[in-house]
């Protein structure tokens, strides 16, 4: 017994390295493939500026989002439902030098795995959430997630979600944490930008990407004429006022995308001399 | 010769450290001790006790009739006098007025006054556990002096160290070369949680103790994949909510290491005292069909010992390994005059990311790592994780999957496993020698490895006349077990599920009670 699976091999001279022959199971016309789009051509940069794509590690949850898990040629586990997050935590635990994406929808992240969330703001650790919002759960056929809006008539709530959403900008704000961003998935230049930016920020980067449903959930759909973009913000106060410009529901408003909040606090590695060493040394534990 | 000692009080008052005192000075005299902790679930006041029983020879568990009863408060004696024997002794509080928070070190100094061991090794060893406290010297004196010597302990030549489950699973997982230990806290199994964040600086491993058990285990799956050597510990009800990652450990196969430390449940169930309840969990719990190994030390060397060959066979495999414990091996301070064998080397073999580009799925999944649904994969997964396991079926064989004591030709076989052990060695001594002689009526199969079974075990119950079955629990799961593998059912039963661990006396009155 030796591998877990059989490594891939690296290409570095391909168009893209990040390639991956595997067949893509999205609907036709997805968001997600514009997301898809925006990471790869994230990685592809930050490949063609030095990181090494062997150094690349993501994790993905159940659902129609972590589907990207088959799509991308990098390191990663495929996670249960909910738990994307701690096992990209985990692989931070594991190896400091690694840079990892967790990938989420809003189900898993906000419904399953919601204290996962919280306390990340607490660890602070240097990785990257990019949430796929699309206010629904699509891939078990549209039952309300906590982002669903109030009144949302589904095959699980035929009378209607009688609840309010939750507002999960504010919470990631309240969490403490160090970076929170929000994109809309059609605009695949600007989440480009900001996630580039997201995974280049020294701590927890939270990315919610707000994306549409073109099966269920689709009366939320179509909320680009409320985005607009702001400046990236590091003002507390601001950043409170923003969050609360858009509560997940309305249709009318304004929606801010762009870098929300960021700021610096000690990192994880930062607070464990364990993990300060791994990454002085730029070795996994199985080197230490 | 052999004295069980009661110490008992009010949670705060010091129990624990008049066991500490007491045995490290006989172990020192050459003398085997076993302590047994008795708790409720609160931090200050109700009613603790230890029972300590000495012995000049090997000694695993305690026996129900006390001869000394050491009193922190006067509840202690109305609960425990009619354990007393007739010649015991009980020492009040009464006896030591105006110590304060010394009284427990005076009844210690009391005691060994009373057991005939000279004032110096006394105070030599309250200096050294209370960092020369001069108001604990001068209350063990106290204690020392207010007392008639009635035994006369000649010191004997043994060699013996005392330890309990929680730090040999600790030690075995340090001599693996532990990277990562991940917990929520959780009785009985948070004490090697404790243990290890207390070595982890100098032995440069980590622990670290995440917001649930849910991600203690996702975490460690994470970890795992990057390349750290990584261990969980748990009870039954944080196991439970681990089981759907470990059963994604066995379609991942990401290596893990798990220790399950067992309390009485179901549910919340009496969470500070002991049961071996969850052997079914152990062996069963997680979804789907995948191969584990769960081992059940009955000892703390042999934690030491199975703890390694848990990380040995988990990181050679990618496979689950599951250290199975409870309360009582957990927190009983065991002495033992045997060395551990020596340690196996564990090392991380495979290419983990940073090196090369390597997926690991919870979805069925080709060789790459990339997910599937067709039939003919999804068979051959499924036939893979079977042949995986008869693989590590063979490697066992090279471990100690079980140990025979007592006559090895005896007709009356007794079976059991983890923290019974030492009682029922006691017992069968306390009948007729079988243990010490190898000669008496009785010869004890012990199963060190749950899963897989050993083939021997089979073939013990058919030398057999006689089979004997002893668990710490309600149903005994281990002869439910032990009938799925061999069909062979065990009528002769001494369960005891009320949370407390077997006396020696009175299991000899079990087993003999069975014709």
């Amino acid at each position: 017994m030796t591998d877990i699976c059989r490594p891939f091999t690296i290409d570095s001279n391909a168009k893209d390295p990040l390639f991956s022959a595997e067949k893509i199971t999205w609907c036709p016309g997805c968001p997600n493939f514009s997301i898809l789009s925006s990471v790869k051509k994230t990685l592809n940069k930050l490949i063609k500026k030095g990181l090494k794509q062997e150094n690349i590690a993501i994790t993905t949850d159940i659902g129609c989002s972590s589907k990207i898990y088959d799509y991308i040629k990098v390191s990663g586990i495929y996670g249960l439902h909910g738990r994307s997050l701690p096992t990209g935590f985990g692989i931070k635990l594991g190896n400091p030098n690694l840079t990892v994406l967790s990938f989420v929808g809003d189900g898993g992240i906000y419904n399953e795995g919601i204290s996962h969330l919280i306390h990340q703001g607490r660890y602070n650790a240097d990785m990257t959430l990019i949430v796929h919002d699309n206010q629904s759960f699509s891939l078990t056929t549209g039952q309300p997630t906590a982002t669903s809006q109030k009144g949302y008539k589904s095959k699980s709530l035929p009378a209607g979600q009688p609840d309010p959403p939750l507002n999960p900008a504010k919470i990631a704000l309240a969490a403490g944490m160090t970076f929170i961003a929000r994109c809309n998935a059609r605009d695949i230049e600007h989440t480009a930008e900001v996630l580039e930016k997201a995974i280049k920020h020294k701590g927890f980067s939270f990315v919610e990407i707000l994306q549409d449903c073109l099966i269920f959930n689709t009366e939320n759909n179509l909320k680009d004429k409320l985005m607009y973009k702001v400046e990236d913000n590091k003002d507390k106060t601001k950043a409170g006022k923003l969050v609360e410009e858009y509560d997940y529901e309305k249709q009318d408003g304004k929606i801010p995308i762009g870098v929300l909040f960021q700021e610096q606090k000690p990192t994880l590695t930062d607070k464990w001399p364990q993990l300060k060493k791994l990454k002085d040394k730029g070795v996994s534990w199985r080197d230490k | 010769m052999r004295v069980n000692i009661l110490i008992g009080g009010k949670a705060g008052q010091g129990i624990n450290k008049v066991s500490e005192i007491v045995s490290s000075v006989l172990v020192q005299q050459g003398y085997f001790t076993f302590n047994y902790r008795d708790y409720p679930s609160l931090i200050r006041g109700g009613h603790n006790f230890n029972v300590l029983s000495a012995s000049d020879e090997r000694v695993g568990s305690i026996e129900s009739k006390l001869d000394f009863i050491l009193a922190l408060d006067n509840n202690t004696i109305k609960v425990h006098e009619k354990e007393l024997k007739k010649d015991g002794k009980i020492f009040s509080p009464d006896d030591f007025e105006g110590l304060g928070r010394n009284l427990n070190i005076a009844l210690a100094g009391a005691l060994i006054k009373i057991l005939g061991i000279d004032k110096q090794t006394l105070t030599e060893e309250v200096k050294r556990q209370l960092k020369n406290s001069e108001e604990a010297v001068k209350a063990a004196e106290k204690g020392f002096d207010s007392q008639e010597k009635k035994f006369n302990l000649k010191k004997l030549n043994n060699k013996i160290k005392i330890m309990t489950g929680t730090i040999g699973v600790g030690e075995g997982a340090i001599n693996s070369d532990i990277d990562l230990y991940l917990a929520y806290p959780m009785t009985p199994a948070t004490g090697t949680m404790h243990y290890l964040a207390g070595k982890q600086y100098d032995n440069n491993f980590m622990v670290f103790q995440p917001e649930n058990e849910i991600a203690v285990v996702n975490e460690a799956l994470g970890a795992s994949f990057a390349g750290a050597k990584t261990m969980i510990g748990t009870s039954g009800g944080g196991f439970d909510l681990m089981t759907e990652a470990l059963s994604m450990q066995g379609i991942s196969e990401i290596p893990l290491v798990v220790y399950l430390a067992s309390r009485p449940g179901p549910g919340t169930g009496v969470p500070t005292y002991s049961t071996q309840c969850d052997l079914d969990i152990a062996v069963r719990g997680g979804h789907g069909e995948f191969p584990r190994v769960v081992i059940a030390p009955g000892d703390p060397i042999e934690c030491i010992e199975k703890t390694n060959e848990a990380f040995y066979l988990s990181q050679k495999y990618n496979s689950l390994s599951i250290v199975l414990s409870d309360k009582h091996l957990a927190e009983s301070e065991f002495s033992s005059d045997r060395l551990p064998n020596k340690t196996i080397p564990v090392k991380v073999k495979r290419k983990i990311p940073g090196e090369v580009i390597t997926k690991a799925s919870s979805y069925e999944h080709d060789e790459y790592g990339n997910t599937i649904e067709s039939a003919e994969i999804t068979k051959v997964s499924q036939e893979n994780r079977v042949k995986k396991y008869e693989e590590i079926k063979k490697e066992c064989q090279n471990f100690q999957m079980i140990k025979v004591y007592g006559n090895p030709k005896a007709k009356n076989l007794i079976i059991g496993w983890g923290s019974t052990k030492t009682a029922i060695l006691d017992a069968m001594d306390k009948i007729d020698g079988s243990v010490k002689t190898g000669k008496g009526n009785y010869k004890f199969l012990q199963l060190l490895y749950i899963k897989p079974m050993s083939n021997e075990v089979e073939k013990h119950i058919e030398q057999a006349d006689k089979v004997i079955l002893i668990e710490n629990n309600l149903t005994g799961q281990l002869g439910r077990y032990i009938r799925e593998k061999t069909g062979f059912l065990i009528e002769n039963r001494i369960l005891k599920y009320d949370g407390r661990p077997f006396c020696c006396d009175e299991l000899k009155q079990e087993i003999l009670k069975i014709k």
